[in-house]
């Protein structure tokens, strides 16, 4: 039955834009600042899979971390060479935190566009597919290999994620740093440093996501685009920084778009989330999880 | 006054000063330049050059850092090219209703983002500026979407249309001008530095927004309105993030916080935009690394490099 | 003083721009082309028209040109926005100078772009504009060479007619192009085969996600589901149908009423999905060929490695017809060769006949545009391979139809 339908393919989705939001999630989390190229590590990592895979002839599954690793390369360099100035204590150079992130990641994003349309042209290819067995009922509900493992890898990460934030030593200097900057590095957390592997974790999650989504998608150089919309309307709706915040608005999300564009308009799908978005902003700017659920 | 207020006085008015020998400057272009395509570029650029001053008022001067410019014009321009379509309004009615629709608009969007700042205020007005698109490029039935729709002209002559353009902007920064100079200007400087502040000496902070939202969205609109008018064709790509980027881009490089900037970067970055056609399309990647470049190192802008030396200079 | 000055070292400086390459050339013709080179529009096609055109230009060059002269073709990237279409004409008209503009492949931006052409009144030949409403503006100066949506539409309408199905869906692109097809087509359903039920969703062609679309068709799927979109929407959609085991199955057929089954890069974004996909096409194989189609042919297979389709035949037809036009007119006056191209006689690539002057749909359009309907029936399959439902000049036989089990 359709809404039947709706629902396993809206947790699907959900479950990719989780894996693309949580970066997004983190690096707000931490430097308060939204990453206008989040959408163009997405284009990385898938670009990455599928010309690896392709050109390289490796399996698709060698190829999935090739992609994380490219993508958290290009986290550590963004994060090198542009964030510094954010909290690094560069002197006032003119320009407020907010303005410079917004600028500066704009400015990134055309860039990533620009270069991979130049270098690897503007054709659209499909990702392999991660599994052979292509469609397949399971019930009342079609799936494919792709979506299937594809969604299984996404929950796998994530619930990595949340482990490795909750029990591991970096990941509760992640929290302490995202709770208070001051505070951490006073008590001796290398701030900076945890920065750094807030972003390579950012850049590997979003690429992995952008690799896992490369059969569905097809990508094109300018694919980042939607990926970068919904993170920020599921960041923003779970609250920005909070980690579960985003998982839990993703799916929501996923579903809730499903719904809608079926029962209400096809037409204007794109803007339901932006409305969201909007709504979230004025109504409960805090999000679901937001400041409150700071800890993970 | 104190020293400060003088500082600040004399330096917006060497900054208009500078803003209007180039609009003298662009004056006699045509002298020059006849081609009607070349002269169809510098035109394009002072359309830009409008929204940039209109953005930078916002971002620039009130701290409001909204990126939803390209949509004002956008929304102006099918303003006045609904308007045209449905009812046959001559354009005498239609140029004005897309201020104020654009004025009324941005009203709305002040009033949303009032209590917003930072990365909130801009996924703000990001998600309504792809809101308008959205709803303006889909709605085939009433905008013929994608396609555009056909504007009226207000004169065949593409000099007359240069003079019209250059006239706007001249107008435009004397209106910011007169804006700024006054405590209202000193208001908004106030609340980009120091909401918070502000508030406690007194200034009605949600009344200083609003007015910024409001001037600077219907300058946008009036911009987008003439050139729709000019181009004789209005379609959503006017309203593009990637255009509103383009002007991040020419504020950012030209200087962020002065009239000049604006209006230089705008003119550099789309006339050299242009002259890089040539070059297989690499304009884009050229800016964005400038952008990158400047916000990085050079946040002033060329601007800042420029107006300190000149302005000692005079002393 | 200063400024007559000025201005006559401009102009100095500029003649001897325009000399210098000029005289390295001999005086070439230059005809104007504005195509997509870039996103958001289609990428694909622009580049199958660039190669056409320049495939004919290098054959005829070899041979001495036109008039003496050789051709030589400017080309701009208008993206695929109307606003961009008519800036790049406007520029190749008034600043570089072209004799003659061809190779527009997306309707909307046609529809800006005639508006220049008809206004500085160069001739421009419609390459593969479908939408009815470019010839319906009436303008002189616009050569349709293209098929047109009345034209597939009513061909469309009757092979539904002839299938004898009872439900049909189609999937349109949200552009002049899509919406254009879907709409005609349910009105000549509605005339020659009132007891079809028919109805057309409209897709945003930059969306990536259509799942949403094709649920609701799994309860009860329809008899044919039409897709009347370009890529690379039009292959996620035909993912994302297949996936949900919609079309192509053994009730619903998957028709294409775009000519995309030949496009150079459909096997790698559909692979399994293109299988069985019933498609309108432009070209095939078996089609009468002229010599120098054939030649055409060949060079494109040697320069890319594919196999010709027809979107390069189209292209390169458009060329033809220009410079069968300044032949003719023994001259690159714009009147002369407007003129020249409404009263010849063309010889055309495609083969394509009957020009008529008729005004609406037909204004200054070539009706008989040969067409056929065949089946891919394996992946990566090259089109002579394919099983052909409607032969060439024959009627489209249901029968042969192959179904998946």
């Amino acid at each position: 039955m359709l809404a039947l339908d709706l629902l396993i393919n809206g947790l699907i989705y959900g479950c990719f834009y989780a894996l693309t939001a949580v970066g997004l999630a983190m690096i707000f989390g931490v430097l308060k600042v939204v990453n206008f190229a989040h959408g163009e590590f997405f284009m990385i990592g898938a670009y990455t899979y599928v010309l690896v895979s392709l050109k390289l002839g490796v399996s698709p599954w060698i190829a999935l971390p090739g992609a994380a690793i490219a993508g958290a390369l290009l986290g550590w360099v963004v994060e090198r060479l542009l964030m510094r100035p954010l909290y690094a204590g560069y002197a006032s150079w003119g320009f407020m935190k907010d303005e410079y992130a917004v600028v500066v990641t704009f400015g990134l994003s055309l860039l990533l566009i620009n270069l991979v349309d130049k270098t690897v042209g503007p054709y659209s290819f499909r990702g392999p597919s991660l599994v052979d067995f292509g469609r397949f009922a399971l019930g009342p509900v079609m799936l494919t290999g792709q979506k299937a493992i594809a969604a299984l890898v996404a929950v796998a990460l994530m619930v990595g994620l949340a482990l490795f934030i909750r029990r591991s030593v970096w990941g509760l200097q992640i929290q302490a740093v995202a709770q208070n900057r001051l505070g951490a590095s006073l008590a001796g957390i290398d701030a900076t440093r945890t920065t750094s592997l807030i972003f390579v974790i950012s850049g590997a999650l979003a690429a992995l996501s952008g690799a896992l989504l490369a059969p569905l998608v097809n990508p094109s150089p300018d694919i980042g685009a939607f990926p970068a919309i919904k993170s920020f309307v599921i960041v923003v709706l779970g609250g920005m920084g909070s980690i579960w915040g985003a998982m839990i608005a993703a799916l929501i999300i996923g579903v809730a778009e499903a719904f809608f564009s079926v029962y209400i308009s096809y037409d204007y799908r794109d803007a339901f989330g932006l409305i969201v978005l909007v709504a979230v902003l004025l109504f409960r700017p805090q999000g679901l999880l937001g400041e409150k659920g700071r800890e993970l | 006054m104190s020293p400060g207020g003088r500082l600040w006085s004399e330096r917006l008015r060497f900054d208009a000063q500078a803003t209007l020998v180039l609009c003298a400057a662009l004056a006699l272009v045509p002298l020059v330049v006849t081609g009607p395509y070349a002269l169809g570029i510098i035109l394009i650029s002072i359309y830009f050059a409008i929204i940039a001053l209109a953005w930078n008022l916002l971002a620039g001067y009130a701290g409001q850092f909204s990126l939803a410019p390209a949509a004002f014009a956008m929304i102006g321009a099918y303003t006045t090219a609904l308007l045209d379509h449905y009812w046959q309004v001559p354009l005498a009615l239609g140029i004005p209703a897309a201020v104020v629709s654009t004025a009324l608009l941005g009203g709305v969007l002040g009033k949303l983002v009032l209590k917003l700042s930072g990365p909130y205020l801009s996924l703000t007005t990001l998600a309504f500026a792809e809101i308008a698109r959205v709803v303006i490029g889909n709605s085939h039935e009433f905008t013929r979407g994608d396609q555009g729709m056909h504007v009226a002209t207000l004169t065949q002559s593409r000099v007359a249309y240069y003079y019209i353009f250059l006239a706007t902007l001249v107008a435009v920064v004397a209106v910011l001008y007169a804006m700024l100079r006054g405590r209202l200007g000193r208001f908004m400087t106030a609340l980009r530095d120091d909401p918070v502040g502000a508030s406690s000496r007194g200034i009605d902070v949600v009344r200083t927004k609003s007015i910024a939202f409001c001037v600077s969205c219907a300058l946008c609109g009036l911009a987008g309105s003439l050139y729709g008018t000019f181009s004789q064709l209005v379609s959503p790509e006017l309203g593009l993030l990637q255009q509103t980027g383009l002007v991040l881009a020419m504020v950012v490089i030209g200087g962020m916080s002065s009239l000049t900037g604006a209006v230089a970067g705008a003119l550099l970055v789309y006339l050299s935009s242009e002259w890089m056609r040539g070059f297989g399309n690499v304009q884009i990647i050229v800016f964005a690394l400038l952008v990158i470049v400047f916000a990085r190192y050079l946040p002033g802008g060329l601007w800042g490099l420029v107006a300190g030396r000149l302005q000692r200079g005079r002393r | 003083m200063i400024v007559s000055r000025i201005r006559s070292l401009a102009t100095l400086a500029a003649a001897a721009g325009f000399a210098l390459p000029a005289l390295a050339q001999q005086n070439p013709i230059l005809i104007g082309v504005s195509l997509t080179q870039s996103p958001p529009g289609s990428v694909v096609q622009g580049t199958q028209v660039k190669d056409g055109m320049e495939i004919l230009k290098d054959i005829v060059n070899a041979k001495g040109g036109v008039l003496g002269r050789q051709i030589r073709i400017l080309y701009e990237d208008n993206q695929g926005i109307p606003e961009k279409g008519r800036a790049a004409v406007e520029k190749l008209i008034s600043s570089d100078k072209v004799v003659a503009l061809a190779g527009g492949h997306q309707s909307s931006v046609c529809l800006a772009e005639i508006e220049v052409a008809h206004r500085l009144k160069v001739p421009y030949v419609n390459t593969n504009c479908w939408s009815d409403d470019v010839r319906k503006r009436g303008y002189p100066e616009v050569f349709n060479t293209s098929p047109y949506n009345t034209l597939v539409s009513s061909s469309m309408a009757s092979t539904l007619a002839t299938m004898g199905v009872k439900r049909v869906v189609a999937f349109a692109e949200n552009t002049d192009y899509g919406i254009g097809q879907a709409k005609l087509t349910g009105e000549m359903l509605k005339q020659n085969a009132p007891q079809i039920e028919y109805k057309y969703e409209t897709l945003d062609r930059t969306s990536k996600d259509f799942t949403a679309a094709v649920l609701p068709l799994r309860a009860n799927p329809p008899d044919v589901i039409v897709l009347s979109m370009l890529p690379p929407a039009a292959y996620l959609v035909m993912n994302q149908v297949y996936e949900q085991g919609v079309a192509p199955s053994a009730k619903t057929i998957l028709y294409d009423g775009a000519g995309l089954a030949d496009y150079p890069d459909f096997w790698q974004n559909v692979k399994e999905s293109g299988k069985y996909l019933l498609s309108f096409a432009l070209y095939h194989p078996q089609m009468k060929q002229t010599p120098l189609a054939t030649q055409i042919a060949a060079e494109y297979k040697k320069r890319t490695g594919s196999d010709i389709n027809r979107l390069v035949l189209q292209a390169a037809d458009s060329l033809e017809l220009v410079i069968q036009g300044i032949e003719t007119a023994k001259s690159t006056d714009a009147d002369k060769l407007i003129k020249a191209m409404q009263t010849m006689k063309f010889d055309s690539l495609r083969g394509i006949s009957n020009f008529s002057t008729a005004p609406g749909h037909s204004y200054q359009q070539w009706l008989e545009v040969p067409y056929v309907n065949y089946e891919l029936t394996a992946e990566k399959q090259p089109i002579a391979q394919t099983v052909l439902i409607q032969a060439p000049g024959q009627k489209f036989d249901p029968a042969k139809i192959v179904r998946p089990k």
